[in-house]
């Protein structure tokens, strides 16, 4: 039947989360450069799954959660709701109005611009001398979580677990994930 | 830079009230700023205040970034449907992504939504329903409907649960916010 929005999967890597498989996509995403593609945006099942997967390893103490936007959201959200702890979301822009937002640059090597994150003014009292853990749907080469667990230390807040529902590339042990993707190099996705 | 808002309103939704701060978006209006990034509380009562307003027959729920998300997430659970999500950047891995503009309404400044081919896919050929958190002018529901027709999806219903004011178009809306004048 001819459409206009059609779209054929190439190549797939297979996941599991709790009681739930995932065919992730292999999407290109630079020249040499695939990865594999989780997408928690609209799976509320593997949200709800993962999130209830990570928050049973959340390190005692851990009283504030922070997320960048926008993919791992809706975990921090139900992290959030299933432990009574508090997120707040990392902006990557300034909104007019926020008040008094402190900022910091990333340097993406997979968007290959900077980018912004933002806290909100009103935002620094719930991290200021927290023991805080980050939220992330992937960590791959982890430059969005220096420059935000550089941006919550400024704050007065210390980071001390980060947390993602897969870690990328290399194997890295700073990283409570619920399992690991491979980053396909030099092939075409 | 602005002043903390020291003013507030109260909102109520059930038996869960907020304490909303009035931003100035001109020199002569405060609006409650509502926000439901970070509030699990608000948005779950939110979301069990919405399903009553989601038409019936309604297949996929659309939304875009990034304050809806969380609600729209706990909405699409409640009810058992999918939902997909507009981004306001282009991602490396899209590809062949709808590109719509949209004519913003609080700044005037215009805002670029994608959604990448392979998220389009899933709106072809069902009732989608818009949801977001507050409707203003109407131009991102403007903008959503017309991605929802270029994927081949039929726009069935449009839901928000915060308007300020009364909507300058049809939709169903869970709670109407006030417009206030500076002085009042």
């Amino acid at each position: 039947m001819p459409n206009a929005v059609q779209y054929k999967i190439v190549k797939t890597h297979s996941v599991q989360i709790g009681s739930l498989t995932r065919e992730l996509p292999v999407i290109s995403v630079a020249p040499g450069v695939a990865v594999a593609l989780l997408n928690l945006l609209g799976d509320t099942e593997l949200t709800e799954e993962a999130g209830k997967a990570l928050a049973a390893l959340l390190p005692k103490g851990i009283e504030v959660l922070v997320t960048p936007e926008v993919k791992a959201v809706t975990l921090a959200h139900v992290i959030s709701r299933i432990l009574g702890i508090p997120y707040i979301v990392a902006r990557k822009t300034q909104k007019p109005y926020m008040f008094e937002p402190v900022t910091r640059e990333v340097l993406s090597i997979t968007t290959g611009k900077p980018q912004l994150l933002v806290i909100d003014g009103f935002d620094i009292p719930k991290i200021k001398n927290k023991s805080v853990a980050v939220i992330d749907d992937v960590v791959s080469t982890g430059g969005t979580l220096r420059s935000l667990s550089a941006l919550i230390t400024d704050i007065g807040g210390s980071v001390n677990a980060t947390l993602a529902v897969f870690t990328e590339g290399d194997p890295r042990d700073d990283v409570i994930a619920l399992g690991h993707l491979p980053l396909y190099l030099g092939e075409k996705g | 830079m602005t002043a903390m808002p020291t003013e507030t309103f109260t909102l109520t939704i059930g038996n869960l009230s907020r304490e909303l701060p009035l931003v100035r978006p001109t020199p002569t209006t405060r609006l409650p700023l509502v926000e439901f990034l970070g509030d699990t509380q608000l948005v779950k009562a939110a979301a069990n205040a919405t399903v009553a307003l989601i038409p019936e027959g309604t297949q996929v729920l659309f939304t875009c970034e990034t304050s809806s998300i969380p609600y729209v997430h706990s909405l699409a659970e409640i009810m058992n449907l999918p939902y997909e999500v507009a981004r306001k950047r282009r991602r490396p891995y899209m590809h062949d992504p709808i590109i719509q503009d949209v004519q913003s309404m609080t700044l005037g400044v215009g805002e670029t939504l994608w959604l990448d081919l392979r998220h389009a896919a899933n709106l072809r050929g069902k009732n989608i329903t818009i949801v977001l958190d507050v409707v203003a002018s109407g131009g991102t529901i403007a903008s959503l409907e017309k991605m929802i027709l270029r994927a081949g999806g039929k726009p069935h219903g449009r839901v928000a649960a915060f308007s300020h004011g009364q909507p300058k178009i049809e939709i169903a809306v869970m709670q109407q916010l006030p417009i206030l004048d500076s002085r009042s």
